[in-house]
C-alpha cells in the first residue's frame, strides 16, 4: 500500500503510471486467461452450468478491468465483447453452441497474443481482432436481431443492479460543509452523483481495488463524500462495497465507466444526487452540530453493524466456495526466484560448515565432551529443516504447466479430426521450480505425439474393437526421491519394424545391427535427432524436433525418459525427475582412496558378495540376488585407479537401479550417509559422463559425484 | 591555465622522460616454470593460492589434473607444463595454484613453480613473437617481453587453457 500512498500525495491530474503494475497485470492476465480456458472447456461438455457461466463472466469482466486500467484498449475491446455474450448467456437470452464454443476459444487465443505482446514490447500490438468482434456480435445479435450491435447488454445488466443497491448514497449523512460544496458545485453547472462499488467477493486486496477505484474517479471529478470514510476503506475496514458522493463535470456514465475499468470490482452503480433525498438533509441553517454528530454516529454504527454481518457470512462462504473444485487461491508472496536462489546459497554453504563441524568433532573425538556433539546434532537438526524449508518455497505444483493440456487436446482432435479424451491426475504433485518451468514443452510434445502418432482414427479404433474415442493419460506421482510422470495412450502403440526400417532407411544403423538390436533399443532410437516416423508431416508433429528435444530437455534436468510399448495396445512414455537439483542425500564410498558419493535416490541395497558369487555371462561379471540377474561394474576400472582390495576379499556391492534396469557398483569400502550439496564442474570439465558434479566434504576437500544413471 | 594544472603536466612530463614516451603500460605476474620466466597478465587473475590436495577427476586428459575447492567453490586445475610438454610438476612449498578468470570458461587454475614478482611491461617492451611456428610451445607464447635485462615469455592465455582436440 505504500505506493499506493505516495500516488495519492501526488495528486491526481497526471495519467496513472502503471508501468510498475506491469508484471502483476501479466501474471494475472495469465492466470485469468487460464481460468477462461479451463472453464471454457467445462462449458462445452456442460453447457447448463451456470457457476461455471458466472465463473466465466467474472474472469472476463476482471480481464476487461484490468486491460482497461492498463491502457490496453484492443484488449479492453475484445474482453468486452466477450463479456457481453457471457452475460446474454449468463441471463438465459442465448444457449451454448459448438460453435460459439471454437470462437470463444479464438478470442483467448487473440487474447493471449495480446498478452504475449505486452509481455516482450510493453504494448499491446495493433491487432483489432475485428473478424472475432464481428463473430462475437453475431452471436449476440442471432437471439434478437433487434438489439444494437453494441452494448446491448449494458442496460439490462444495470437497471436491476440498481434496485438491489438501494440507491445507498441516500443513506450518506452529509455534514453541511459537504451539503455546501455541493450547493457551490451545483450553481457552477457541475453534476453530483451518487455511486455504488460492489468489490468482487474473491477480491484479496480489496483495499488496493477501492484505491484504484478511487483514482479513477477523482480521474472524472471530486470526491466529497465516503461511506465507509477513505481512511476505513484504506485499511479495508468495509464489507463488500463503498459508496461515494462525486461532484463532476463528466457525464455520469463515464464516470461510472472509470470506476468498473478497475479489475475485480463486481458492479458500479450510480445516478445524480438529490441533496434533498439523503439521510438528514436539512437545510444548512437548521443544523445543530450535537445532532450531527449523533448521526455520524448513528451511521458508524451501522457499519459496524454491517461488517460484522459479513464477517458472519464470510466463514460460510469460503466453504461453499471450495466445493466446485475451483483452486482456492493461496496468500501468497511473489518472490525474486533470483533471492530464493541467494537464500539458496547460504543454506549450501551452512550444510557444508555444519558438515565440517561434524568432521572436526568426530577426529576430536578423544578430547571433546558430549556437549559439542549434542550442539552438532541440534544444528543438523535445524540446517536439514532449514534445507526443506527452502527448497519447499521453491516447489510449485505442476498444474500450473498441465493446466493448458485439456485445451490443446481440444483444439487436437479437432484439427487432426480424431476424438479423444485426456485424463489427468496427480496435478498437485510439486516440483522445483525451476524442473516447472522447463517440463512444460517435454511433456507438450508427448502429448502432441499421442495425439497425432499414438492414436488411430475413429474408424480404425471401431475397426479393431477399441472405442471410438481415444484417451491419453497423463499421471504424476512423487516416487522416492523422484517425481514421475507418465503419458499414457491407448492408441497403436509403436511399430518396431516400422522404426526399423526407417532407421535403416537413414542411416542410422546398418541392417545387420538392426538384425540384432532388441526391440527395446530399436523403440531408444526415435529419440535420436530427425527421426519421425509420421506418415505424413502434419501441423502437429513430423517435423523430426521432438522426441530428440524432449530427451535432451530432460536430461538437462538430471532427469530421464523412458517408453514402453505395445503394438495395437499403446504406449507408456515415463519422465523421471529429480525432486530437488541442489542439496541431495548421498552414500560416500572409497574407491582406491578417493572418496566419491552416489545420489541415495539410486540405491537400492548394499550386499557384500563372496568373489566365489560372481559368475561369467557373456564373459561379463554378474551376480544372483534374490532371482535377479545384476551385471557387475567395478568401480576402479571405470575410473581407472587401483583398487585397495585384493582378489580374494569379498566385495562391497552397491545396488543402483534406473527404471527396471539394475547394476551392481563394485566399491572399496563405505563412509556413510551424508547430505551433499552438488557443485558443477564447471564448463571446463564435460568429458566425463558418469561424474554428474562434486561436492564439497566437510574437511574441505571435494569429492565427485557419481551418477548412477548414466553407469547403467 | 591555472598553477595546478601547469603543475601537473609538468609532473607528467617528467615521468615521460624517464620512460622516454607515453605508452600503454600492462601489469604482469612473473611465474618460474623449471628454468623459464613466463609474465600472466594481471587482468585475467582472479587469485594466486598454496598447492592443495586436487581432486582427481576420472577420463579427462592427462594435463587437466583435477578439481580443488576455493572457498566453497569447485575449480578445474590443470597442469601447465603438462600442456606445453614439459616434465611434471613436482610440488614443493613454492608451488602455487593461480587462480584464472576466463570468458568462456569460467575460472580455471594452473600449477605454477613459483610466483616471483609483479612487473609492468609498456608495449616497447615486448617483442611480438610470431604464430606461425609449428614447433608446439611458441603458440602458446603471444610476446616476449624484457625486464632489467631478463627476458619474460608472455603466456596467450587462451591458446593455454584451450582444450586439446582429443
Amino acid at each position: 500500500m505504500t505506493n499506493d500512498e505516495n500516488a495519492a500525495g501526488g495528486g491526481t491530474e497526471d495519467k496513472m503510471d502503471v508501468s510498475q503494475y506491469l508484471e502483476i497485470f501479466l501474471d494475472e492476465t495469465k492466470e485469468h486467461l487460464q481460468n477462461l480456458n479451463t472453464q471454457i472447456l467445462e462449458l462445452e461438455s456442460n453447457p447448463d452450468n451456470m457457476d461455471t457461466v458466472n465463473e466465466i463472466f467474472r474472469a472476463a469482466h476482471s480481464l476487461k478491468g484490468m486491460a482497461g486500467t492498463m491502457g490496453y484498449k484492443r484488449m479492453q475491446n475484445l474482453t468486452h465483447d466477450m463479456e457481453n455474450v457471457f452475460s446474454e448467456v449468463r441471463n438465459g437470452n442465448i444457449s451454448v453452441k459448438p460453435e460459439m464454443i471454437d470462437v470463444l476459444f479464438q478470442c483467448l487465443d487473440a487474447l493471449e497474443e495480446y498478452n504475449n505482446n505486452i509481455q516482450e514490447t510493453a504494448d499491446e500490438g495493433t491487432n483489432e481482432n475485428e473478424p472475432l468482434i464481428k463473430q462475437l456480435n453475431d452471436i449476440l445479435n442471432g437471439k434478437s436481431a433487434s438489439a444494437p450491435a453494441s452494448a446491448p447488454t449494458e442496460t439490462p445488466k444495470a437497471a436491476p443492479a440498481t434496485e438491489n443497491s438501494d440507491e445507498k448514497w441516500n443513506d450518506i449523512a452529509l455534514d453541511d460543509s459537504q451539503i455546501r460544496v455541493i450547493g457551490e458545485a451545483k450553481k457552477q453547472g457541475k453534476n453530483v452523483y451518487g455511486l455504488n462499488v460492489v468489490v468482487q467477493e474473491t477480491c484479496i486486496l480489496k483495499a488496493a481495488r477501492a484505491f484504484l477505484v478511487f483514482k479513477a474517479v477523482e480521474e472524472k471529478g471530486e470526491i466529497i463524500v465516503s461511506a465507509p470514510s477513505a481512511q476505513d476503506v484504506e485499511d479495508e475496514k468495509f464489507d463488500r462495497d463503498f459508496t461515494l458522493i462525486v461532484v463532476s463535470e463528466a457525464d455520469l456514465k463515464d464516470v461510472i465507466a472509470a470506476a468498473e475499468s478497475v479489475s475485480e470490482i463486481a458492479k458500479v452503480t450510480g445516478a445524480l444526487l438529490d441533496v434533498e433525498k439523503t439521510k438528514n438533509y436539512r437545510p444548512v441553517e437548521e443544523d445543530t452540530v450535537a445532532s450531527n454528530v449523533e448521526k455520524k454516529a448513528e451511521t458508524s454504527v451501522a457499519v459496524e453493524e454491517n461488517r460484522q454481518v459479513a464477517a458472519a457470512k464470510t466463514p460460510a462462504k469460503t466453504e461453499k466456495k471450495a466445493t466446485p473444485g475451483k483452486p482456492v487461491v493461496n496468500r501468497t508472496v511473489r518472490v525474486d526466484i533470483e533471492k530464493l536462489d541467494v537464500l539458496m546459497n547460504l543454506v549450501s554453504e551452512l550444510i557444508i560448515a555444519k558438515n565440517s563441524l561434524v568432521a572436526a568433532s568426530n577426529q576430536e573425538q578423544q578430547v571433546n565432551n558430549g556437549n559439542v556433539n549434542e550442539h552438532i546434532e541440534y544444528l543438523e537438526s535445524v540446517t536439514t529443516n532449514l534445507h526443506e524449508s527452502v527448497m519447499k518455497v521453491r516447489m510449485v505444483p505442476i498444474e500450473s504447466v498441465v493446466n493448458k493440456f485439456p485445451r490443446m487436446i481440444r483444439d487436437l482432435s479437432k484439427t487432426l479430426n480424431k476424438k479423444m479424451e485426456l485424463y489427468m491426475s496427480g496435478e498437485e504433485t510439486e516440483l522445483d521450480r525451476t524442473v516447472v518451468d522447463e517440463i512444460g514443452d517435454p511433456l507438450m510434445h508427448l502429448l502432441r505425439n499421442a495425439a497425432d502418432h499414438g492414436l488411430e482414427s475413429s474408424e480404425e479404433r471401431v475397426k479393431r474393437g477399441k472405442p471410438a474415442t481415444g484417451s491419453i493419460f497423463l499421471d504424476a506421482y512423487q516416487e522416492g526421491n523422484n517425481v514421475v510422470i507418465e503419458v499414457r495412450d491407448d492408441g497403436n502403440g509403436i511399430d518396431v519394424e516400422a522404426v526399423k526400417n526407417k532407421a535403416i532407411e537413414r542411416g542410422a544403423i546398418t541392417p545387420e545391427q538392426a538384425a540384432t538390436m532388441a526391440d527395446k533399443d530399436i523403440i531408444n532410437l526415435l529419440f535420436l535427432p530427425s527421426f519421425s516416423t509420421a506418415k505424413k508431416v502434419t501441423d502437429v508433429s513430423g517435423r523430426g524436433v521432438g522426441l530428440d528435444v524432449v530427451r535432451s530437455k530432460i536430461e538437462s534436468l538430471s532427469g530421464e525418459v523412458e517408453v514402453k510399448t505395445q503394438l495395437g495396445q499403446g504406449s507408456t512414455w515415463t519422465i523421471r525427475l529429480p525432486l530437488t537439483l541442489a542439496i541431495v542425500q548421498a552414500l560416500m564410498v572409497v574407491v582406491g582412496g578417493e572418496k566419491y558419493a552416489i545420489s541415495l535416490g539410486s540405491i537400492q541395497t548394499i550386499e557384500d558378495i563372496a568373489p566365489s558369487d560372481i559368475k561369467l555371462v557373456q564373459n561379463k561379471e554378474v551376480i544372483h540376488l534374490r532371482g535377479t540377474v545384476i551385471p557387475l561394474i567395478r568401480m576402479s576400472e571405470v575410473l581407472e585407479i587401483e583398487s585397495t582390495k585384493t582378489e580374494s576379499d569379498n566385495l562391497v556391492v552397491v545396488i543402483v537401479k534406473k527404471g527396471d534396469k539394475m547394476a551392481g557398483l563394485v566399491v572399496d569400502e563405505l563412509i556413510g550417509q551424508q547430505e551433499i550439496v552438488i557443485k558443477s564442474l564447471g564448463k571446463y570439465i564435460k568429458q566425463c559422463k558418469f561424474i554428474s558434479g562434486a561436492t564439497i566434504l566437510g574437511d574441505g576437500e571435494v569429492a565427485l559425484i557419481l551418477d548412477a544413471n548414466a553407469l547403467i | 591555465m591555472d598553477m595546478q594544472q601547469l603543475m601537473s603536466i609538468n609532473e607528467l612530463n617528467k615521468a615521460g622522460d624517464e620512460r622516454k614516451t607515453f605508452e600503454e603500460t600492462v601489469q604482469y605476474i612473473v611465474i618460474r616454470l623449471g628454468d623459464e620466466q613466463y609474465g600472466i597478465d594481471i587482468g585475467y587473475i582472479d587469485n594466486i593460492v598454496r598447492m592443495q590436495n586436487i581432486t582427481r577427476v576420472p577420463k579427462v586428459p592427462a594435463y587437466l589434473k583435477g578439481v580443488i575447492n576455493l572457498r566453497g567453490e569447485v575449480i578445474p586445475v590443470m597442469s601447465i607444463r603438462l600442456k606445453m610438454d614439459l616434465p611434471a610438476d613436482e610440488i614443493t612449498r613454492a608451488t602455487r595454484v593461480i587462480i584464472l578468470k576466463l570468458e568462456q570458461e569460467g575460472n580455471v587454475g594452473i600449477i605454477v613453480d613459483e610466483v616471483k614478482e609483479v612487473v609492468t611491461l609498456g608495449t616497447s617492451q615486448i617483442e611480438k613473437v610470431a604464430h606461425d611456428s609449428t614447433e608446439g610451445k611458441a603458440t602458446f607464447i603471444s610476446g616476449v617481453g624484457k625486464h632489467n635485462g631478463e627476458l619474460i615469455s608472455l603466456l596467450d592465455l587462451n591458446s593455454v587453457t584451450l582444450e586439446d582436440n582429443v
